[in-house]
């Protein structure tokens, strides 16, 4: 993750739910309240930068009547509601049709950002299945965008639509008709690092396009 | 990150260095030999025929100098036959690149053995060492796709060399007439092999759903199928390995923990070392 990285920089700004451990004086605005105390066990949601710090930094307050207490951290967090339970039930039912962008631009990013912070094997397990099942149907998509020509790439997109699910099969009549009809519904939900995926994928898929057609011309 | 240059070779950059392969031609005319920086051509005299690079071959050919003989893959029957193995026979995998040259022995009648390949030395080598090619430069390099001499001229039938999408266009287009069949039926053999073996290419990622090792294996496949999808592949690769860093990072420290409590744990302890039985 670079310095300059502007992705890094937008997932940093995602906010996750947190709970104040302690009370901080005059940051209730925080709550709604201003002027007020923060009151310990107030949920608040804060963006991961700051959960961040406050949750591995403590208060080093030195607690002599019950030392177990003495430095406990200063707020605890939850998953984001992106990758809550119900999500995560919905993209192990099926992938495809979960559009990740409605949950958060940075999906991904945002995951392993948390899964850095939180141990979740399950959710590791689970995400790449997403991730690989869904460049696949991307990998489709990019070779469909464009393929309008006379060249086999648009040919190709259609006939190996029938591999896909249910849905892809839907798409063959549209294979040469660009983006349209379900294939915008799944693009429109692809995460920034999918939608890299696509644009990678698209630009070889229109590079091969573009050679093939200048050997016929030298 | 600042220039927006793609990594690895683009499509123009592969089909110019797949001119560089060696095809057979059967000239028409007299030419004396060429002093190229990659070595003398060989003379051409009318019926013989005689390995040129593409390049000049294509040249040469539009200049009604030379007819190309297309390489034995190229046929359409040989071109069936992958299809078939691409298809029927093995569904999952790419069909396998050709195999490494190989001689017979004139010392052990029956047996043969692949050359420029590491081998034990052995009292026979005095007696072959004399009869391999003297064009074989250093008997110990090792041979991967795109250095093989197989590749195009030599490559046999049902094997795709590594440069077979480039060559095959170029041929195709411009020596079309010299196709062994009707240059539309090679052709539409070439279409159907690239979309079989571009839906391959798409289904492979499936390999990496399982939870385990972040790997593809892309043996036998093409220069320019390379340079199509590599961004595509490597882009998923990555963010395979990115989502799996952390799981990746408690296994290593499990393991380091694992490692150490190993080594610390012969000071008379015993717990520690029944915990490392388990």
């Amino acid at each position: 993750m670079s310095y300059y990285d502007i992705d890094a920089i937008l997932t940093d700004a995602e906010k996750i739910p947190c709970t104040f451990q302690i009370d901080v004086p005059d940051l209730g605005y925080l709550d709604n309240q201003p002027g007020h105390t923060l009151k310990a066990g107030s949920r608040v949601a804060l963006p991961i930068w700051l959960a961040e710090m406050l949750a591995i930094a403590n208060t080093g307050a030195v607690d002599m009547d019950d030392p177990s207490q003495s430095s406990k951290s200063f707020i605890t967090f939850d998953l984001p509601s992106a990758l809550g339970n119900d999500v995560v039930q919905a993209l192990k039912a099926d992938p495809r049709s979960v559009p990740l962008r409605d949950q958060s631009a940075h999906f991904y990013a945002l995951a392993t950002h948390m899964m850095e912070l939180s141990e979740e094997p399950e959710l590791s397990a689970v995400l790449r299945k997403t991730f690989v099942s869904r460049a696949a149907e991307i990998a489709l998509h990019a070779r469909k965008v464009g393929g309008g020509g006379s060249s086999y790439h648009g040919r190709d997109g259609g006939g190996a639509g029938g591999k896909g699910k249910g849905k892809a099969t839907k798409e063959d009549n549209a294979s040469n008709l660009g983006v349209g009809g379900a294939g915008e519904e799944f693009l429109r939900g692809l995460d920034e690092w999918e939608r890299k995926l696509f644009r990678s994928a698209h630009d070889g898929t229109k590079a091969s396009k573009e050679w093939m057609e200048n050997v016929k011309k030298r | 990150m600042a220039l927006p240059l793609p990594t690895g070779l683009t499509q123009n950059e592969v089909s110019f260095l797949a001119e560089m392969e060696m095809v057979t031609v059967v000239p028409r005319q007299r030419l004396d030999s060429i002093d190229l920086l990659g070595g003398k051509t060989p003379q051409l005299r009318p019926p013989h025929r005689a390995q040129l690079p593409l390049w000049l071959a294509l040249l040469l050919k539009k200049q009604r100098r030379a007819n190309i003989v297309p390489p034995a893959w190229m046929h359409p029957a040989s071109l069936a036959e992958i299809i078939h193995r691409e298809t029927k026979e093995d569904p999952e995998a790419f069909s396998p690149p050709p195999p490494p040259p190989s001689r017979a022995l004139y010392a052990q009648p029956g047996t043969a053995r692949r050359l420029n390949h590491q081998h034990q030395p052995s009292f026979l080598d005095d007696l072959t060492q004399t009869t391999l090619d003297s064009q074989q430069q250093d008997p110990n390099s090792i041979l991967s796709p795109p250095f093989l001499p197989s590749n195009v001229a030599e490559s046999p039938a049902g094997y795709l060399p590594y440069h077979w999408l480039e060559i095959a266009e170029a041929l195709l287009t411009h020596a079309g007439d010299d196709m062994p069949a009707p240059a539309g039926e090679v052709r539409s053999l070439l279409r159907d092999l690239v979309e079989v073996r571009a839906a391959k290419m798409r289904s492979s990622t499936s390999a990496l759903e399982g939870f385990g090792d972040a790997w593809l294996t892309l043996r036998g496949v093409g220069a320019m199928e390379l340079a199509e999808n590599r961004a595509f592949l490597a882009g998923l690769v990555d963010g395979v390995r990115k989502i799996g860093a952390s799981a990746e990072a408690t296994r290593r420290e499990e393991e380091e923990e694992a490692r150490r409590g190993g080594e610390y744990g012969g000071d008379g302890d015993e717990d520690s070392d029944e915990d490392m039985g388990l």
